[in-house]
């Protein structure tokens, strides 16, 4: 089976096309799946983390996934992001340093998390943080990162990437899973089995809600990204089955997709634009407040 | 003495080094979380006081914390655990994370039984 990929940028469009793509093929076993990307003529570089989200799937499912046709400005920055490494075809150096390279996080893997972030993170056009800030800024980096290993009960990992757009003034770091979505956690934590995914997702953005699991309860930790976010003038992005979710500094919006995103998915982009410096209400001094 | 004999040291006062104990600085698994619960739960269980202590962690996690000492809250009451138990070596944003992970432990072990039942069969409707 052929399926075409067009273009795809961080947006209600970009994972609404990905959705498409999972939609037209959840239904495969052992089969061969042609990702054809003739009409592809842009693909945001971060958003393979969520396209991987489909491959994975169909992957688990025992098919056959190959990537056809890819014009020449696509296939370059997907050698150059890694992402055409896991179909077995070659990398390209990133002499200009502007990816965080597609990586499949194995669940429990924090540590290699955090050495990517290391080693990825800096010199991308993030603000100035203090050491504090920055700090608290990574700790909900990596709750995200164990949420999704955890609530998403997924067997394949976790994807991320991210990509500096240094003449869009903007960075895009995005982490994706194959998992149940948050949709399914909350209706089991709430019993209401009516949740829709935009429900749910508010639901899980409140703060002091929490989901469990196991054991021992858990949270979306997003506080300080978005009060971040909204000072930077950046974006982030939550869009889990049928849920899309943006807060920009002007406000937030609760959307239904028309498809079934296969997981879920959070970007945080950035602007690059911004050269204030940053830190934590509580590390303000007197001399900053006036 | 060796803290290994498990029963044959009571009421003494034990400080567990979290990072010596997971080998590592940063506090951001559930399997390490799950080491620090199963130290601390049998200490405290053997009747112990026992200081956890945070010196030298670089990162600290929600995550690591509900599994480590939020689970505490399903095997001791509370004035156990706050007569046995005690944290070191938090900067003072650390200290408010530990904060919010035992408030969120102690309203899901006080509801647990109703949060356990409310398991529903799979709807995919929108």
């Amino acid at each position: 089976m052929q399926v075409n990929v067009g273009s795809i940028k961080s947006d209600f469009n970009g994972f609404d096309s990905i959705s498409d793509i999972a939609e037209k093929t959840k239904t495969l076993y052992f089969d061969s799946i042609d990702l054809n990307f003739t009409n592809c003529s842009f693909f945001e570089a971060n958003m393979v983390a969520p396209l991987y989200t489909v491959v994975a799937n169909l992957r688990d499912n025992i098919n056959d996934v190959s990537i056809l046709s890819v014009p020449p400005a696509v296939y370059t920055i997907l050698k150059k992001n890694k992402f055409l490494t896991v179909f077995n075809l070659p990398e390209l150096i990133d002499i200009n340093q502007t990816t965080l390279p597609f990586k499949i996080f194995k669940l429990n893997s924090g540590d290699q998390f955090n050495d990517y972030l290391e080693t990825y993170m800096k010199g991308k056009g993030i603000p100035e943080m203090s050491e504090a800030l920055n700090k608290h800024f990574l700790q909900n980096l990596f709750e995200i990162f164990l949420n999704a290993s955890i609530h998403s009960k997924s067997k394949s990992g976790v994807f991320v990437c991210g990509q500096f757009f240094p003449q869009k003034h903007r960075l895009d770091f995005t982490i994706a899973d194959a998992g149940v979505g948050i949709r399914e956690n909350v209706r089991r934590y709430t019993g209401d089995a009516k949740l829709d995914s935009c429900e749910s997702i508010k639901w899980a953005l409140t703060e002091g809600h929490t989901t469990k699991t196991g054991n021992h309860p858990g949270g979306l930790g997003l506080k300080l990204i978005k009060d971040f976010i909204q000072k930077n003038n950046g974006k982030l992005q939550i869009i889990s089955r049928y849920g899309y979710y943006e807060f920009l500094s002007n406000g937030e919006t609760f959307q239904k997709m028309n498809n079934d995103f296969p997981g879920t998915c959070i970007n945080i982009e950035i602007n690059t634009e911004d050269k204030s410096s940053y830190c934590l209400e509580s590390e303000l001094k007197s001399e900053d407040v006036f | 003495m060796s803290s290994s004999i498990k029963g044959v040291i009571m009421n003494n006062k034990i400080k567990i080094k979290v990072s010596d104990l997971i080998g590592s600085q940063l506090c951001i698994s559930v399997e390490d979380g799950q080491k620090v619960f199963d130290k601390v739960d049998q200490l405290v269980k053997d009747g112990n006081h026992v200081t956890i202590s945070f010196e030298n962690v670089t990162m600290l996690i929600s995550v690591f914390l509900n599994v480590a000492i939020g689970q505490l809250y399903g095997s001791f009451s509370e004035e156990a655990i706050r007569t046995q138990l005690k944290v070191e070596g938090l900067s003072s944003d650390d200290m408010t994370l530990v904060k919010s992970v035992v408030d969120n432990a102690k309203k899901y072990y006080l509801n647990k039984k109703s949060y356990d039942e409310a398991w529903l069969e799979d709807d995919d409707n929108e």
